[in-house]
């Protein structure tokens, strides 16, 4: 009889640990969010944090980190502030300001097009909990372009 | 005809009133913060590793402004990064300081950077970024700042911490 309880106790502990380490953990509502993405290019990889209550993308990883004409690391030479135009690419916050909304998306944020300097519109949208829809847009959703994104690695816990 | 032409004079140094008054340029004061401390955990990963602070300052009080005075306008005039340990800037690529809000409205900016950073600097001072307007950040009494420290190597166990030192210039109406 005792040896059934303690492998029926056993039994619960193995599955309380399998269920725990599974489930995701009940964070702030859009954290699933966190994590490291890839666009659809491969070209980087973007890291996006939560500042306060507000997410945020920042470049990690760059398949062509360095300027191929002076061999150095990339910096942000399209930046329409010419102050800024010095600023590493890598590390930049491409994705900024986007607030979570009821409906699941992401929403009020804006993307950054490094190759030409432009900041666009953007919604974000999780298809799966690894595969995100990037819509970049100018004045109206209908007239931009959505991009895929995979997630690289799992949200931060 | 004599009325008309009264009217339209009066109408003139109206609007010539109403123009100078709202271009008028505001008073313009400097606001000093030191040695916020931005703490950044281990482990840290090769690349781009970032600190926050909620930042929270009462203006009114700070800049002594009169009932029914605003912010209008404000810049980062000065800022300054010193290590908060004893690793010093060894490592450190690049420093990259922005300030964020909770409110929709209000979009992050970069407001100051160092590219590169000299690993043997006591202190280092940012580059400003002159048309960074952080206006409604400073009005709203509150901000995120945020100082990304890009890193050359990993660092597995020890954290690292840095001390920042600014200056605003705000403008008040």
């Amino acid at each position: 009889m005792l040896r059934t309880f303690g492998l029926l106790a056993a039994l619960a502990v193995l599955a309380f640990g399998l269920i725990s380490f599974t489930l995701p953990t009940q964070g702030t509502p859009g954290d699933e969010l966190l994590g490291v993405w890839e666009p659809s290019n491969g070209r980087a990889r973007v890291k996006i944090d939560r500042i306060g209550s507000k997410y945020y993308g920042r470049i990690v990883w760059l398949i062509e980190p360095n300027d191929p004409e002076t061999g150095e690391p990339k910096t942000d030479k399209n930046n329409p502030d010419a102050d800024l135009q010095n600023v590493p690419l890598k590390g930049y916050r491409m994705l900024k300001d986007f607030v979570y909304q009821e409906d699941g998306t992401w929403a009020d944020g804006t993307i950054y097009d490094p190759l030409n300097g432009s900041t666009y519109s953007c919604i974000i949208t999780m298809t799966d909990e690894n595969t995100l829809d990037i819509r970049g847009f100018i004045g109206v959703q209908a007239l931009g372009r959505t991009d895929v994104w995979k997630r690289l690695a799992m949200p931060k816990k | 005809m004599h009325r008309f032409t009264l009217l339209a004079f009066a109408a003139i140094l109206l609007s010539t009133l109403l123009f100078t008054g709202c271009s008028a340029p505001g008073e313009a004061h400097a606001f000093r913060q030191e040695a916020l401390e931005f703490v950044l955990e281990a482990p840290l990963f090769e690349g781009p590793n970032s600190g926050q602070i909620a930042w929270a300052v009462e203006l009114p009080s700070a800049l002594g402004m009169a009932e029914g005075k605003r912010v209008t306008g404000a810049r980062l005039a000065h800022a300054t990064v010193q290590p908060g340990d004893s690793l010093g800037f060894s490592q450190v690529r690049s420093l990259v300081l922005s300030f964020a809000s909770d409110n929709a409205d209000i979009a992050m900016q970069e407001a100051g950077f160092k590219n590169p950073v000299d690993p043997h600097a006591e202190r280092v001072e940012l580059e400003v970024a002159s048309d960074a307007e952080l206006g409604d950040h400073v009005a709203a009494g509150k901000a995120y700042l945020v100082l990304d420290v890009d890193l050359a190597e990993d660092a597995w166990e020890e954290g690292r911490r840095f001390l920042l030192d600014f200056t605003l210039e705000i403008t008040i109406k």
